[in-house]
């Protein structure tokens, strides 16, 4: 009798584990997709049924447009919030919020029309004010992508309800490019909601910092329905957004701050998770990858790996020795090996950026060359021992070192190796002393053109940081960079930065190793996404970072 | 029994202080700045030494702890850098899914381990006692995250009967907070479906984190019980013709379960250790979760609070498994614990 108790009881167990188990793909639950939720979920689920894209990115995220700047936050902030310009499949920008600009002949005020018909998810009008208030604020915070902003513009000011003018202290050629990280918040809502509790901005109080952690004041067009900062962030479609909706576009969204690789390949294969994040192990892609209906994304995001030279060191201040570096690294074993599949560097500039100059030569192994060079160096004959630091946070860079070490090995040079966080690296930075003299970073420009690479990595104004461990100093290579940066038009200002490129590449103060695809598990059984579309095209798809996976153009087909 | 008890209050509180020194150091010493780590790496400098200055990280290193233990007293460990928010109400957000999954792993380890330790230990050389043992030994070798990632791969990749993410479905709506436990709070609003949707979540993570204690429970009990069953007063009861199984539940068992729950106190506060990766690992998102992001970002006043929190939750285990063996053991509160 009690076995059979215990049978039957067992029995039951299991059969409402796996009754309560299984739900269909892509639905509100734990996969499936169809009906239309209702306005204004308010409770923090999704309605079974419900169309939603699910993806993972790498945590904390801030949505905050004056706070957060990762990867994850500017994906959060692409569809909750919307910029003035809006960035293009084929790297060039187009308008957005705002229809119409003019350029002052000095090129230093740039007045913006913005429509009048777009609307804030708390359903009032937005106003010019609106976009002076926004990067007012930003600049004020000094956080996030303000950076871009804070030597640059004088003052921002609304002239009427839909015209809002910029004020810049300096020409400033790439500025519409900038202006994508520029997201524009309701001044009202936000103001509503300042804690006067912390003095940290005067009479603002904390400026509405900690109401928008959690809460939006966005027009985008996916509106916040609950954010868990430390787990996810759910968004709803926007019905009264002003660019309207396609059939098939999610009715949900949501980031997840997941990356572990066991549990993305979990929700992957059991259809809980849509996109993956960019940041799993290439076993994990490729498994993903043979998953039925899943297919991988593979674009070039702008990010490029570099392994800075201190120019201001010894040995590596000799550029016949950087030169001998360059020549007798192995590019190849990096790009089939390490990291399969990512395309060859050319000079400073990663590829895809508006500015980038083709006609740059790519450096490949050659070790006679590299002995050449040596030779011609004021080190030849000496014993040599260089230091290296690489990122602990980013484990494929020990290959990359090992690599080097060995590659080094066959000029005779001794390579000591270190890991360090990335924070000890940033530590490192402030003096040419304490840098090492080679450094591993990646790098992803501020914006999506050529210049905001050329000045944020050789620019004298950038030693001391990260950024710009070569210690390059070069007075007329700073004069180069601002003349280009001060150039307005666009072909001219190319031209320039094509001169800007060759010039350090000569310099060689660099090893550009390659330019990284972003990769992405994608359920491409029923979800229709551009990147994954370029890629299986191979056609061109650059978007700076976050905007790729904006929801409003992804479809969910069945 | 009341003195002795006074007097291990009194040490521990040296403890925790001994403690929190040595976490406050630890996570100010580690390379790399707190205030431009939490800024990213393009905040000006101006910002992050606003922000250097608000923590107090300007200012030499006694002099920061005595600012943060005055605050800390009063229940102010200052603001998280991850989320921006004060870590006292991070805490309080994060510690009840912690506690709720700990609680059961904890009960689940206690009842499980008891059980398979008295079964093996009533089938002595048995095949049953084989079994539980070789299941202990496996117990005891593997780390929870590897039972963790097992699982996740049973039943979340290939026979996907369990949910692997979270604490709730995302059809379901979290219930009210009252206790931040959601089983509990579900149970309060009378919602079972919601109950039961919370505690599939809670399957995989809990069964992973109280395997290791389970086994260890378990080998304890039954070595204890089959050291005991020689003794004198055991082969006594035998001779008077006292059932076997009465003497198993009323005479070995209880005195065999004192040195177990000595350890298992010990097993308990090594689930909240495991917690950090098992956590990670199903994108739970509890204490032990935002500690490990707190650790990896840097995140100061976190990390010391995560520390203090589970330094005074082993501190009471311990004075609890005290109490349960001095309830256990009449030499223990008649002697005033002078046994040890």
């Amino acid at each position: 009798m009690k076995k059979g108790m215990s049978f039957l009881l067992a029995v039951l167990m299991i059969l409402s584990l796996t009754g309560c188990g299984g739900t269909p793909a892509n639905s509100g639950g734990s996969g499936g997709n169809a009906s239309a939720p209702s306005a204004g979920n308010t409770s923090g689920a999704i309605e079974a049924g419900a169309t939603v894209l699910r993806t993972t990115e790498d945590w904390p995220t801030y949505y905050d447009p004056a706070v957060g700047s990762s990867f994850s936050c500017s994906t959060a902030q692409a569809n909750i919030y919307d910029p003035l310009i809006f960035p293009q499949t084929d790297g060039s920008v187009r308008p957005h919020l705002a229809t119409e600009w003019t350029i002052s002949d000095d090129a230093l005020t740039y007045t913006f029309t913005i429509r009048d018909d777009v609307k804030f998810h708390s359903g009032n009008l937005m106003k010019a004010s609106d976009v002076a208030y926004s990067m007012n604020r930003m600049l004020e915070i000094g956080e996030g992508y303000a950076y871009l902003y804070t030597d640059l513009i004088e003052d921002c000011y609304a002239e009427d309800d839909t015209h809002v003018v910029f004020k810049l202290n300096k020409p400033f050629g790439p500025f519409l490019y900038a202006l994508v990280r520029c997201m524009i918040v309701e001044q009202a809502l936000v103001e509503e909601h300042y804690d006067l509790s912390d003095s940290a901005y005067g009479d603002k109080g904390d400026y509405g910092k900690t109401w928008l952690l959690t809460n939006d004041a966005g027009s985008g067009a996916y509106k916040t329905v609950e954010f868990k900062l430390d787990e996810y962030l759910l968004a709803e479609r926007f019905e009264d957004y002003f660019l309207g909706w396609e059939e098939g576009a999610p009715q949900y969204f949501r980031i997840s701050g997941m990356t572990d690789p066991v549990a993305v390949r979990t929700a992957m294969s059991n259809r809980e998770l849509e996109i993956t994040d960019e940041l799993q192990p290439l076993e994990n892609y490729n498994t993903m990858d043979a998953m039925d209906g899943v297919d991988l994304s593979a674009v070039c995001g702008g990010n490029t790996f570099n392994m800075m030279l201190n120019t201001k060191a010894e040995f590596t201040d000799d550029v016949h020795l950087r030169k001998a570096i360059a020549y007798c690294f192995d590019y190849e074993v990096l790009r089939t090996q390490i990291y399969p599949g990512a395309l060859p560097s050319q000079g400073p500039v990663a590829i895809v950026l508006p500015g980038f100059d083709d006609s740059i030569p790519t450096y490949t192994r050659d070790v006679e060359k590299a002995k050449e060079e040596l030779a011609q160096s004021q080190y030849a004959g000496q014993s040599i021992t260089l230091s290296l630091s690489w990122c602990a946070e980013v484990p494929e860079q020990e290959k990359i070192s090992l690599l080097l070490q060995s590659n080094l090995a066959e000029l005779g040079i001794n390579l000591e190796i270190t890991k360090k966080p990335f924070g000890s690296m940033i530590t490192d930075a402030q003096s040419p002393e304490t840098t090492p003299q080679i450094s591993f970073v990646n790098f992803n420009s501020p914006y999506f053109e050529a210049g905001g690479m050329l000045r944020t990595r050789y620019h004298s104004a950038s030693c001391g940081s990260w950024e710009q461990m070569e210690w390059l100093q070069d007075e007329k290579l700073d004069e180069m960079i601002e003349e280009a940066l001060a150039t307005v038009d666009d072909a001219e200002r190319f031209a320039k930065y094509s001169e800007i490129q060759w010039y350090i590449y000569d310099l060689c103060p660099t090893i550009w190793g390659f330019n990284w695809l972003e990769k992405r598990a994608v359920q491409s059984g029923y979800v229709d996404w551009n990147s994954l579309n370029a890629t299986q095209n191979g056609t061109d798809y650059f978007m700076p970072m976050g905007f790729a996976i904006w929801c409003h153009d992804i479809k969910i087909t069945q | 029994m009341a003195f002795k008890l006074l007097k291990k209050i009194g040490v521990y509180i040296f403890v925790l202080i001994g403690l929190s020194i040595l976490v406050f150091l630890i996570a100010r010493v580690i390379p790399g700045d707190p205030a431009r780590q939490a800024l990213g790496p393009h905040a000006s400098e101006e910002t992050v030494q606003a922000l250097r200055e608000r923590m107090n990280l300007d200012k030499p290193l006694p002099l920061q702890y005595v600012l943060w233990l005055k605050d800390a007293v009063q229940l102010d460990l200052g603001e998280s850098l991850l989320t921006r928010r004060s870590v006292v109400a991070d805490i309080r957000q994060y510690l009840p899914a912690t506690l709720e999954i700990v609680l059961l792993s904890s009960l689940c380890m206690v009842a499980g381990g008891i059980l398979l330790g008295v079964l093996s230990a009533k089938y002595t050389g048995k095949w049953l006692d084989g079994i539980i043992r070789v299941l202990s030994y496996l117990g005891i070798v593997s780390p929870a995250f590897v039972w963790g990632v097992l699982f996740m791969l049973l039943f979340g990749y290939l026979i996907p009967i369990l949910p692997t993410t979270g604490r709730i479905d995302q059809s379901v709506a979290a219930p009210a907070a009252i206790t931040g436990m959601y089983t509990l709070d579900f149970l309060l609003a009378g919602n079972v479906a919601g109950w039961w949707d919370a505690f599939r979540h809670l399957i995989l993570p809990g069964i992973a984190l109280m395997l290791g204690g389970m086994a260890q429970a378990a080998r304890l009990t039954r070595g204890n019980m089959v050291e005991n069953s020689m003794k004198d007063y055991i082969l006594a009861e035998r001779a008077y013709g006292v059932p076997e199984n009465r003497i198993l539940r009323k005479y070995l068992l209880k005195p065999s379960l004192i040195p177990t729950i000595t350890v298992m106190a010990m097993d308990i506060s090594s689930i909240f250790g495991n917690a950090f990766l098992v956590e990670n690992l199903f994108n739970y998102p509890g204490l032990s979760r935002y500690g490990l992001s707190a650790m990896l970002n840097k995140d100061i006043n976190a990390i010391s609070g995560v520390v203090m929190v589970l330094g005074i939750t082993f501190i009471i285990l311990n004075i609890l498994s005290d109490l349960i063996v001095a309830w256990l053991d009449p030499r223990v509160r008649l002697m005033g614990g002078s046994e040890d």
